[in-house]
């Protein structure tokens, strides 16, 4: 919903030659196609005016003087025209649309794929839904303005042109004076148009504001309910739906006004036809034809004017757009591969960070020169406070970033030597939250290594202990999960994750253990998943369980950025400091859920 | 021009008929509908006169043009026929507009109405509907529906309309100028209007399809964005790709057959109306070589015409749009059919001291048509006393304390707060005298002083709310972010975290001043470091209120005047801490348990110390 205030308000006030010059780019490898529809859309225009002046011949050459010979080779004529326009009629809309269906699925694939390249730091500073407004909406329009929009300013100067050639051959005196008010109405369209779309955009603003009211409303209500607040709601959302009917009423009279408008601004040059013409068909050099081929062109003349200013209106906006869309495409990655980088086939071996500041903005220092080494096959467990620079030790392994300063080697070297894909594909991950994508248990499993076969998949299941709930649910491995997995609870995601990592056979296992608590069952299956990755490799947890730190070959506590201490889980009780607090807090806590009291109670209570 | 802000109520339009519910639900919009319509017709009359006059002036000027001196007459009357030109425009161009801005008003304001009535109903409703309804589903209709709704009275109704009345006032008049010529001229019609109706059909599906791919590819997209750790962590960047490749150009293949229906259909129509227009034309030419009809009225049919048959197109779109419409009108009105909780019902009102003293009598509760949640329920407790529960999850708890705000009906037996059955009380004033605080609170994203004086009810000083903030333990972060009391929450604004609101809720209840207390859950926090704090806040809170505790921890409810042991919905065993000790079966156990746990770390504890002087005498 924040991201329709960020879409709303930015946009240059200025046209910029180079975002067009960009946006024409677009289209270059489609060259053909566009030269295809414009040509369609000439004739088309061509012909709607010709039409008319067929109109007038049929009057005049026909009727007045009696001639069915001429009427019926003009009929004729008209006929095959009729037919030859509905070619091309359907010629410009398959091509452009096309064409336009073409530029937005090559816009979503560019922006899709460039993101992919992108850092973690990008994800971190742009919200989701400003990048999605890139893909989806922007992506639209700028498509739009260079297939439709094109489109239709060719039609309407076109059609403009013709009508006029058409006029000047008539009578050249008339037409001169008709045209004067072509410029006054496309200036009263253009503004007509600005206005309507600035009413637009404000009550589609208040319509996204509405709906995050709902939303809250929807969400909060047992605490709406509960402290009695429904008046003041209402009167806080009639201020919000009141708003939206002031723009929205306000841009649909404006609409309505628009019309009419450019109309009485040509029925004066309807009266001028009237009476001028009327007046030079008495001298003979107006026919009856050609006042009604006058009445016609006038008429229709305000069609293509309302296009050419709503496309001139939107223009603004699509630049937008487009300016929007080409920050995204333009933005570079904070971590690239080294011009030299290398895969060195296996990251076996120590792992050290030696002297390692980092921060995130440049302000606020995150770790400050630190050091350590892990032997191979080494577990270790990071504990202490929120915010202390656990999760950043873990970024910054996995080269999610880099240090500003010192330098992390892994099995001997410099990690920034060897290729971010050498990396991260030897390491598995289960995050605090785990994230699922949309589709089959089996699919997220598979994940983990993409050529496993079933039976791998099983097997990784049945190690991190979600083999026995996946079997039970009614697909099975097929069972969906739902968008980012919502269809399963907590744990089943976090056993998912562990099967996915299992799967993966990493060299390094890292996990940021969930604080959520979850059944005793799942609980212990989750351990057993866990010990099953952490054999036989380096391991570095994020640790909130007991068991998780009890079974690390050594604690750390991570306190502003620093190791505050350091040892085994008997060495640091010991010491009586922070992680000796910190574990007797959490032992009460965690052993009181353990024992899970009530479901020994409820099952002793039921059997009395 | 501010609309009506009236207390229409919605419901009284429910009818059988949808059309029927529809004309209702246009109460004290019908007058300006009408008039919206009238205008259209005389707009349309306007523009078939400005043909009628061509006519005219045809017919006067030919003879003049064929050099016959009689016409010197038509001189006078050209000024006049010019100025008919531009009157009639006027006036078509002048109700063209009100017709407009009327339909506007109307579809506008109802929209409005029907916004600000389903807000307030689902605010309203009971949770024995809302508990069964998706938040998605509910705000889908409060949006896209009344938006469809507004589409039908703004475009769709008045567009058929429209279509309709041209069409009236236009074959009448043609009818009127030559009858032959008026029927040869609306052969093709009924063909138009059932190819685009079936046009129309076909493409509203190819489109339904089209977007469903659309939120096929955000997803992906959004799910992508989303887990980009989890990607760049097994390194899967090129299955995303390809992921995504496949859903994008699958869009683009939807895309481009609805285009193909699109690029079909509007060239064959327009080879079906022409054909109808040139033919047409070619007798009206006859008839006017023949001298049957005058060149005048050769020139205001081929006008006229034109009026007649190209909108038919367009109404098979709007039949089908509308059919969208009346769908549309089906599902708000599902919602608007709901009995919303009578809050002001009961006898006793405001201005009422509550002392607090509450009996449950073999109280007993379900919901509809379920299984007994609740079986015989009965305790007593004083004024101020606290009463806590104990027992696991799905024992009961939660729904024998939604009781006591009325949030659901008991079924069976008596609840009495100070004497006086509960029912007797409106939902309005139980709930004004009963504070909650959960253990992850729900706060709204508005700033944080907004959040604590939410639902106060009167105004509150600033020095008030410190007060509440300070109890609550909360004042000094508040005062560490940048913005102080009017930092935002959520999205915009910064994350609390679990303990942090459960404190912004204390503050928020302190404020409010409740006889009744419930604290659900919320002595377990998850935030261990401040734990302390917090019960600190809960125990400033609790003095001198009646106040349920749901908890599931010995510590949380030892010092409470009553524990309910609850299984299955029943109370199993109650007394204070040391009478349940004595006498009880099961609160031992589970106080045994409690204390194992302190026996087991003082184990822990001393056999690492154990470790550790052995692996010093090792050395």
């Amino acid at each position: 919903m924040s991201d329709a205030y960020f879409e709303e308000e930015e946009f240059s006030t200025q046209f910029n030659g180079k975002t067009i010059i960009r946006i024409l780019g677009l289209t270059r490898p489609y060259a053909l196609w566009i030269i295809g529809f414009l040509i369609a859309i000439l004739f088309t225009s061509v012909l709607d005016a010709y039409f008319t002046f067929l109109n007038k011949r049929m009057v005049d050459e026909g009727i007045v003087v009696g001639n069915r010979q001429a009427l019926v080779s003009i009929a004729s004529q008209y006929g095959l025209l009729i037919l030859a326009q509905a070619v091309s009629v359907f010629s410009f809309i398959y091509l452009a649309g096309v064409l336009g269906e073409r530029i937005r699925y090559d816009l979503r694939k560019r922006m899709f794929n460039h993101l992919q390249d992108l850092s973690i730091s990008y994800f971190n500073r742009t919200p989701v839904g400003w990048i999605m407004s890139r893909v989806t909406s922007d992506s639209e329009r700028v498509a739009d303005l260079v297939t439709w929009g094109l489109l239709d300013v060719t039609w309407a100067a076109m059609n403009i042109l013709t009508a006029s050639y058409f006029m000047l051959l008539i009578n050249w005196r008339l037409a001169v004076i008709v045209l004067f008010i072509v410029p006054v109405l496309i200036v009263i369209a253009v503004q007509f148009r600005k206005r309507i779309l600035v009413e637009f955009r404000l009550s589609r603003k208040f319509n996204s504001k509405i709906t995050g009211a709902l939303n809250e409303n929807i969400t909060g209500v047992r605490v709406i309910k509960a402290l009695g607040r429904e008046d003041t709601n209402l009167a806080e959302f009639q201020q919000l739906t009141s708003e939206m009917y002031r723009h929205s009423y306000r841009a649909a009279w404006l609409s309505a006004l628009f019309l009419p408008t450019v109309q009485m601004i040509s029925a004066a040059a309807l009266g001028v036809i009237v009476w001028y013409g009327g007046l030079q068909a008495t001298y003979g050099s107006m026919s009856i034809g050609g006042i009604q081929a006058f009445i016609s062109y006038v008429t229709f003349m305000m069609w293509p004017i309302q296009d050419l200013a709503r496309v001139y209106a939107e223009l603004q906006h699509a630049i937008a757009s487009a300016e929007r869309m080409f920050s995204l495409i333009d933005a570079v990655p904070d971590i690239q591969d080294r011009p030299a980088a290398f895969d060195p086939g296996t990251l076996r071996g120590e792992i050290e960070f030696d002297h390692v500041y980092f921060s995130y903005d440049d302000k606020l220092p995150v770790l400050e020169d630190f050091s350590l080494k892990i032997k191979p096959g080494e577990s270790i467990a990071l504990v202490g406070p929120t915010g202390g620079g656990k999760t950043t030790i873990i970024n910054l392994l996995c080269r999610f970033f880099e240090p500003t300063q010192g330098v992390i080697r892994i099995a001997g070297q410099d990690y920034t030597n060897y290729s971010q894909h050498a990396i991260q594909s030897r390491i598995g991950i289960v995050l605090q939250t785990p994230h699922l994508f949309s589709g089959s248990v089996r699919e997220n499993i598979r994940y983990g290594r993409l050529d496993a076969s079933d039976e791998e998949i099983e097997a990784a299941a049945a190690i991190a202990g979600a083999h026995e709930f996946i079997i039970r649910l009614s697909n099975g491995y097929d069972e969906p999960v739902g968008e980012g997995g919502n269809l399963l609870s907590t744990g089943q995601k976090q056993l998912i994750s562990l099967a996915r990592a299992v799967l993966a056979h990493p060299e390094i296992f890292i996990m940021d253990e969930a604080t959520s608590s979850v059944d005793t069952l799942t609980e212990a299956l989750i351990q057993k998943g866990m010990e099953a990755l952490m054999k036989d490799r380096t391991s570095i947890i994020i640790a909130h369980r007991l068991s998780t730190i009890r079974r690390a070959n050594r604690i750390l506590v991570i306190d502003k950025g620093r190791i505050a201490e350091m040892g085994s889980h008997a060495e640091l009780l010991h010491q009586r400091g922070h992680y000796y607090r910190l574990y007797t807090q959490q032992f009460r806590q965690q052993l009181e859920e353990a024992y899970d009291v009530f479901q020994s109670l409820s099952i002793k209570a039921g059997s009395t | 021009m501010n609309a009506v802000q009236d207390n229409f109520d919605i419901k009284a339009t429910l009818a059988g008929s949808r059309l029927v519910g529809l004309w209702r639900l246009m109460h004290g919009f019908r007058l300006p509908y009408f008039g919206a319509v009238t205008s259209l017709g005389a707009a349309a009359v306007s523009k078939t006169g400005t043909y009628l006059l061509l006519r005219v002036l045809a017919d006067r000027l030919l003879p003049a043009l064929q050099g016959n001196p009689s016409a010197n007459p038509v001189m006078a009357l050209l000024p006049w026929i010019a100025a008919g030109f531009v009157f009639l425009a006027v006036f078509e161009g002048g109700f063209t507009y009100i017709s407009g801005r009327l339909a506007a008003y109307t579809a506008e304001g109802i929209a409005r109405r029907l916004r600000n009535y389903l807000f307030d109903h689902i605010q309203r409703l009971p949770f024995s509907y809302l508990d069964k309804m998706q938040t998605g589903e509910l705000i889908q209709r409060s949006t896209s529906d009344v938006d469809a709704m507004r589409r039908f009275f703004a475009d769709q109704a008045i567009g058929v309309g429209r279509i309709l009345l041209l069409f009236i006032v236009n074959f009448t008049a043609i009818l009127n100028l030559d009858t032959t010529l008026g029927l040869a001229s609306v052969i093709v019609i009924p063909v138009i209007v059932l190819v685009s109706i079936f046009f129309f059909r076909r493409v509203t599906k190819a489109y339904e399809s089209y977007q469903e791919q659309d939120a096929v590819l955000s997803t992906t997209l959004q799910e992508n964005l989303a887990g980009v750790r989890v990607v760049k962590a097994f390194a899967r960047q090129d299955f995303e790709r390809n992921k995504f490749e496949k859903d994008n150009h699958r869009k683009f293949v939807l895309g481009r057959r609805l285009l193909l229906m699109h690029s079909t259909f509007w060239p064959l129509s327009d080879i079906i109306c022409g054909a109808q227009m040139l033919g047409g034309f070619v007798l009206a030419a006859i008839f006017a070589i023949d001298g049957r009809i005058t060149v005048g009225t050769y020139l205001a049919y081929h006008g006229l015409v034109v009026w007649l048959i190209w909108p038919m197109r367009n109404l098979g779109r709007l039949i089908v749009q509308a059919s969208t419409g009346l769908v549309s009108y089906g599902r708000v009105m599902e919602i608007v059919r709901q009995d919303r909780e009578p809050l002001e019902e009961g006898k006793l009102q405001a201005s009422l001291h509550l002392r607090g003293e509450i009996a449950f009598e073999n109280v007993g509760f379900h919901y509809d048509q379920g299984a007994e949640v609740l079986e015989d329920i009965t305790f007593t407790c004083q004024p101020g006393q606290s009463v806590a529960l104990l027992g696991s999850t799905g024992s009961g708890k939660t729904s024998l304390v939604n009781l006591l705000p009325r949030f659901y009906e008991y079924s069976t037996g008596k609840i009495l707060l100070d004497g006086v059955e509960l029912n007797q009380y409106s939902r309005k004033f139980l709930r004004s005298q009963i504070g909650i605080v959960e253990q992850e609170p729900f706060l709204f994203s508005r700033s944080l002083r907004e959040n604590i004086t939410y639902g106060v009810g009167r105004a509150v000083s600033q020095q008030e709310i410190e007060q509440a903030a300070k109890v609550a333990a909360i004042h000094d972060i508040i005062l560490s972010f940048p913005d102080g009391y009017d930092t935002l929450i959520g999205e915009k604004g910064v994350t609390l975290s679990g303990g942090q609101k459960q404190r912004v809720a204390i503050a928020r209840t302190l404020l409010k001043d409740p006889r009744i207390l419930i604290l659900d859950d919320a002595t377990s926090s998850v935030d261990t470091e401040t734990e302390a704090a917090i019960r600190q806040a809960l125990k400033q809170l609790m003095v001198g209120r009646t106040s349920f505790i749901i908890a599931h921890r010995i510590q949380s409810v030892m010092h409470a005047d009553l524990i309910l042991v609850l299984d299955q919905g029943r109370i199993v065993e109650q007394g204070t801490h040391d009478e349940l000790l004595a006498r009880g079966k099961i609160y031992p156990q589970i106080h045994d348990l409690q204390t194992r746990i302190e026996s087991e770390l003082e184990q822990e504890i001393a056999s690492a110390e154990r470790r550790i002087s052995s692996t010093e005498q090792a050395k």
